[in-house]
């Protein structure tokens, strides 16, 4: 992203939501183009093989299938602007009260596994930094490689059998959220799917803190610093570790912007109702409303915590060029 | 994902329920169960506590609307909400439920059927002969295009006669007869008020809607009024839509589910060492088969069909693709219908034979797609591998459920079938009938639809059996079903729940209004 | 290039790569059975004649690990290197164009990223059905806007030096800068970046293939055997371990032997 002018910081920002707003619309009509374009028609997935041609008839009349594909498109976007987003073809409810349980579960999950994460994956990576080439680096560095690695759901399993059925079952082994209720008044349920997530997404956050808090390390300021007599807790405090925190700012937001949309292989494993197993049960009963819906929010949502990230790296660096001086 | 009971329970999206004989029958199979036996009809029913069933639905939410249950959720939830005028008892015939006495005429041209006395709705209203013309004519509505209309094409809707406040008269179109009236309108035939809403169904059965959180998990509470006394037991149904068969069965064992019905059959060996969980078997006629196209080729020649049956290891695939949870079959359905003929010799694995068959019919090196819907692929795979040995390359082509039952179903030249137990007419309806709206084999055979508007208006069962006979015959020589095993239906019970019991229906955790809580010391 | 081998995370990584790559290419010889052959027990256990044991469907799981690597290594492999050459060009020549061309790019790329991932593979694949170019497709182009941006803003901090602003005032042919002056100093990164796409190619691959959008079988693959038996993983764990195994050390070599060959070569540049 370009750097804000001195001064014309508003006008970055309005541009940046422009910009963020017209990523978001290309992506809907993507959704919208490619759901029309789906093998077979949503009449039949929803109907089954042995209904007759006049239900089936009956059941297009009903969705509108008879019209032209723009203006299909055009109510269904003044629907979404209205915020109405249809009603679901599988179970006949409207999408917004269908997801909107989900979008919570989904976002709590997401708080929840990202902030041990980043915390985890700070400190880890940190420590690795500081002892660069170390056994201890080598070890933290090529677990995490590893780990990176190894399927999410096989990590689901292990923590399932060590921690909910057999070997230590203190913890429920799926996550039966009771509609209605805060995901974070029912945190027992959320403990595994969060450890799940935590498994999977810090090696990859812990590399990008340990690369760059290195680089930062052995920049030519932190080696100016030294020559200058900063003790060496300075030149990591000051200089290192707020250098550090940009690309893991970065990282972060694409950590998020996977895990909206790519949790659902936690999702199924636990049975946790959020939004990629939505998604996921939606294509594959041809579900078009609520494919469309939801591919939308989580690419709006990866738009907007893009956004963030680019803010705070803007509010970040002023600080750290005066570090630097 | 890729679970096992989208395969066991819901076959390529054709639900397709029940089905019975008009008389007793008496299955050979024997009732078995498998794991821990003892724990499960210990004590009497108690009354309270909390009933929670895990569901796997494929990728479906489901509704709860009466007359259109598209998913085996819906049809599950439909159990606890509606009752029926008749039911499907535990050797798959049915019963009278709601309905105290029915009959067909002569010819069944009509049936007659009387309500009992003082039946009422979740909301307090009686049960009247008006409710009873009403479901049945709001199932077969054009307008509310529900699928399982199709299999009552056949009734007048009318001339549906209000005979008293109690009973009512059915007649069909062109004044035919129809012999398997029950049978079809059993399953679906949910009776409702006059004023049913789907948004907040109002129904008869053992259980009354508290909350619905589609493709998530419902809350019913006990119908104090329901027609069979003393039932249910449990003041609480809790029904809870799983994702995942492994994650459904790790619920099971954590004690976070009491039922889970039709399991898969791969699942059977983890559940067998635990203590807290008992597998109930319940043998079905629940069948499994790969369907030949006969509109192409090359299963427009006899000799190919013959060498495919043939070239079918029927034993193997029983213990592979159901894990040795099935009995092999002869390509014929429905043998829990009194009318099955028994004198016909179970064909025989023979590879020479489907080989020199195959070379008779100048298809020697023959390539086949086998299209396999959600779940049937195992099977599909297993067929393939016994194919090679014959010679002939079968390409397994897997694909979602949406597609495989989209506008190209009745293209594929070969493909996975099934289907749940059914009687024989009922099935033939679905499949290989003249008015079938299924029908993938594109089986047509002018003498098979003679008899088959024979059978459909003969109500005696003997006469119906010769018929049927000769229908079997037909259908075993030059049919395009390869049915090759029926699946055992396989639930998965906690010790805390009873009532569970062996049938030789997939209902066994489905009757709701005899499962009961034991007490949690 | 004679200092490679002097790095020990080089040495580890290459030894590492190399085994995996020839287990992958060696196995189909060594197997004893054929990958559809179908010769134990669903879910058999270990026995004599079949250390790893059965899988869902009773095939050998030793002979299906020797003969899936092939394909899994090949998809991986596949889709990285597409990624590379496709966002590569494409970042070059957008940083090299610049103007409206740069900023259409920059804007499709960040479309991509803003679209869901798992959207387009199940889109993808509802499609188009399950085939492995169109695996390797999908997740080149997951792969994508990140390669562009990188290359994009490689290119412009090229472009930037001083060396290359001459070239350009003294009226060399564009195609040569781009070429002699601007590809040279951009190789290094990229090829440690492919290093990274790697290992995200076999984690999406094998995710993928949990989803049940990877490879057809009875094709034996790794990531296919992992979502064909992740239903009996407590039954018979054989069957998942060995394939998650040889994909997780797989991607651990490759990605090691990258970022030791960026930091060797880094150290070459630096000394000179």
């Amino acid at each position: 992203m370009s750097r804000p002018a001195t001064g014309g910081r508003g006008r970055w920002l309005l541009r940046r939501v422009a910009y963020g707003a017209t990523a978001v619309w290309a992506t809907s009509v993507v959704v919208f183009a490619a759901t029309q374009a789906l093998p077979s028609d949503p009449a039949m997935a929803i109907l089954g093989g042995d209904a007759t041609p006049e239900s089936l008839a009956r059941l297009r009349l009903d969705l509108g299938l008879d019209r032209p594909l723009w203006q299909r498109y055009l109510d269904w976007l003044g629907g979404v602007l209205t915020g109405d987003l249809g009603r679901s073809l599988d179970s006949g409810t409207d999408v917004a009260t269908l997801l909107g349980g989900r979008i919570a579960n989904s976002l709590a999950l997401l708080l929840l596994a990202l902030s041990v994460a980043v915390a985890l994956a700070l400190a880890l990576g940190l420590f690795a930094a500081l002892r660069r080439g170390g056994l201890a680096d080598r070890v933290v560095t090529s677990t995490a490689v590893s780990l990176q690695a190894v399927p999410g759901f096989v990590v689901a399993v292990a923590l399932i059998v060590l921690l909910a059925t057999t070997v230590w079952p203190v913890l429920p082994a799926a996550s039966l959220l009771e509609p209605g209720l805060s995901p974070f008044a029912q945190l027992h349920y959320l403990v595994l799917p969060a450890l799940t997530l935590v498994v999977a997404e810090t090696p990859y956050l812990l590399r990008q803190v340990r690369s760059s808090v290195v680089e930062a390390l052995e920049s030519d300021y932190a080696t100016a610093a030294r020559l200058r007599g900063v003790p060496e807790r300075r030149v990591i405090w000051r200089h290192a570790l707020p250098n550090g925190l940009v690309p893991a700012v970065q990282a972060t937001a694409l950590t998020t912007g996977v895990l909206l949309g790519g949790s659902l292989v936690v999702e199924v494993a636990f049975s946790y109702p959020g939004l990629g197993g939505a998604l996921n049960a939606a294509v594959g009963a041809r579900d078009i409303p609520v494919i469309q819906a939801a591919a939308l929010l989580i690419a709006g949502g990866v738009v907007v915590v893009n956004l963030l990230a680019d803010l705070v790296t803007v509010l970040l660096t002023p600080r750290l060029r005066t570090g630097e001086s | 994902m890729n679970s096992q009971i989208t395969r066991r329970g819901f076959l390529g999206g054709a639900v397709l329920l029940g089905g019975a004989a008009l008389v007793g029958c008496a299955p050979d199979a024997q009732r078995q169960q498998a794991a821990s036996p003892g724990t499960l009809q210990d004590g009497t029913p108690r009354r309270g506590g909390r009933l929670r069933l895990g569901v796997v639905d494929g990728d479906r939410a489901g509704t709860l609307d009466a007359h259109k249950p598209l998913t085996i959720g819906s049809i599950i939830r439909g159990f606890a909400v509606y009752s029926k005028l008749w039911e499907w008892n535990a050797e798959m015939n049915w019963s009278p439920a709601l309905a105290e006495e029915t009959e067909a005429n002569a010819d069944a041209t009509t049936w007659t059927v009387r309500l009992r006395q003082g039946l009422e709705f979740h909301n307090g209203k009686t049960i009247t002969a008006d409710d009873v013309i009403f479901s049945a004519r709001r199932l077969t509505d054009p307008a509310l295009g529900s699928p399982w209309a199709a299999l009552l094409f056949t009734l007048d809707r009318e001339r549906i006669d209000k005979v008293d406040e109690r009973t009512v008269r059915f007649h069909f179109k062109d004044g035919k007869g129809f012999v398997p009236f029950p049978d079809t309108f059993t399953n679906f035939g949910a009776i409702v008020p006059v004023d049913y809403d789907p948004a907040k169904p109002v129904g008869a059965g053992p259980y009354k809607l508290k909350e619905f959180t589609p493709g998530q998990r419902s809350l019913f509470t006990r119908f104090e009024n329901y027609f069979k006394d003393g039932q249910p037991y449990a003041d609480e149904l809790e029904i809870i839509d799983f994702q995942d068969e492994a994650s459904r069965i790790a619920a099971l064992q954590a004690g976070q589910i009491s039922l889970a019905n039709g399991i898969g059959a791969d699942q059977v060996r983890l559940l067998q060492g635990d203590p807290r969980v008992s597998v109930v078997v319940s043998q079905t006629s629940n069948w499994q088969s790969f369907d030949l196209n006969l509109s192409k080729e090359p299963f427009r020649d006899e000799r190919v069909r013959e060498a495919f049956r043939l070239l079918t290891d029927r034993k193997e695939l029983v213990e592979r693709a159901l894990s040795g949870h099935g009995r092999v079959a002869n390509d014929l359905y429905s043998p829990q219908d009194p009318t099955f003929d028994r004198s016909i010799a179970q064909r025989p694995y023979d590879v020479e034979r489907a080989k020199a068959l195959l070379k008779a019919a100048g298809q020697e090196n023959l390539q086949v797609e086998l299209v396999s819907g959600e779940g049937g692929d195992a099977a599909a795979l297993v067929f393939a591998a016994q194919a090679k040995k014959a010679g002939v390359t079968v390409t397994v082509k897997k694909v979602d459920a949406a597609t495989f039952n989209g506008p190209r179903r009745l293209d594929w030249t070969m493909s996975t079938g099934g289907l749940l137990t059914e009687s024989f007419l009922s099935s033939a309806l679905h499949l290989d009938a003249p008015v079938s709206a299924a029908n993938k084999t594109h089986f047509s055979d002018p003498r098979f639809t003679e008899l088959f508007e024979q059978a459909i208006t003969q109500p005696d069962v003997a006469r119906r059996a010769e018929l049927v006979h000769e229908m079997q015959r037909i259908q075993h020589a030059k049919g395009g079903l390869v049915i090759w095993g029926f699946n055992d239906a396989l639930d998965a019970v906690s010790t805390g729940v009873g009532g569970v019991v062996p049938e030789h229906t997939q209902f066994a955790t489905w009757r709701f209004e005899k499962l009961w809580v034991k007490e949690t010391t | 290039m004679t200092l490679l081998p002097r790095d020990r995370q080089v040495r580890a990584g290459a030894l590492l790569t190399v085994l995996v790559v020839l287990v992958a290419v060696l196995g189909p010889v060594a197997a004893p059975y054929a990958a559809d052959e179908l010769v134990g027990p669903a879910y058999g256990a270990p026995a004599p004649g079949a250390p790893l044991g059965y899988d869902y469907l009773g095939a050998d799981v030793l002979s299906r690990v020797l003969l899936g690597g092939r394909s899994l290594v090949l998809t991986t492999v596949c889709a990285a290197v597409l990624a590379l050459l496709a966002g590569a060009t494409i970042g070059m020549l957008a940083a090299w164009t610049g103007r409206l061309a740069d900023r259409a790019v920059l804007w499709c790329a960040d479309v991509l990223l803003a679209f869901p991932h798992l959207v387009l593979v199940l889109l993808a694949v509802s499609m188009l059905g399950r085939s492995r170019p169109l695996v390797v497709a999908t997740v080149a182009v997951t792969l994508l806007p990140g390669t562009v941006r990188l290359a994009r803003s490689l290119t412009l901090g090229v472009m930037r030096q001083e060396y290359v602003e001459a070239a350009r005032l003294l009226g060399y042919p564009r195609r040569r800068i781009l070429f002699r002056e601007i590809l040279p100093n951009v190789t290094t990164p990229l090829l440690v970046h492919l290093g990274a796409m790697l290992t995200w190619s076999a984690g999406l691959i094998a995710a993928m293939s949990f989803l049940g959008y990877g490879v057809a079988a009875p094709a034996a693959d790794w990531g296919l055997m992992v979502n064909e038996n992740h239903g009996g993983l407590r039954i018979q764990p054989w069957a998942v371990l060995v394939p998650v195994a040889l994909i997780a050390l797989f991607a651990l070599g490759v990605n090691t032997l990258a970022e030791g060959l960026g930091r060797t070569v880094a150290r070459v540049e630096e000394e000179r």
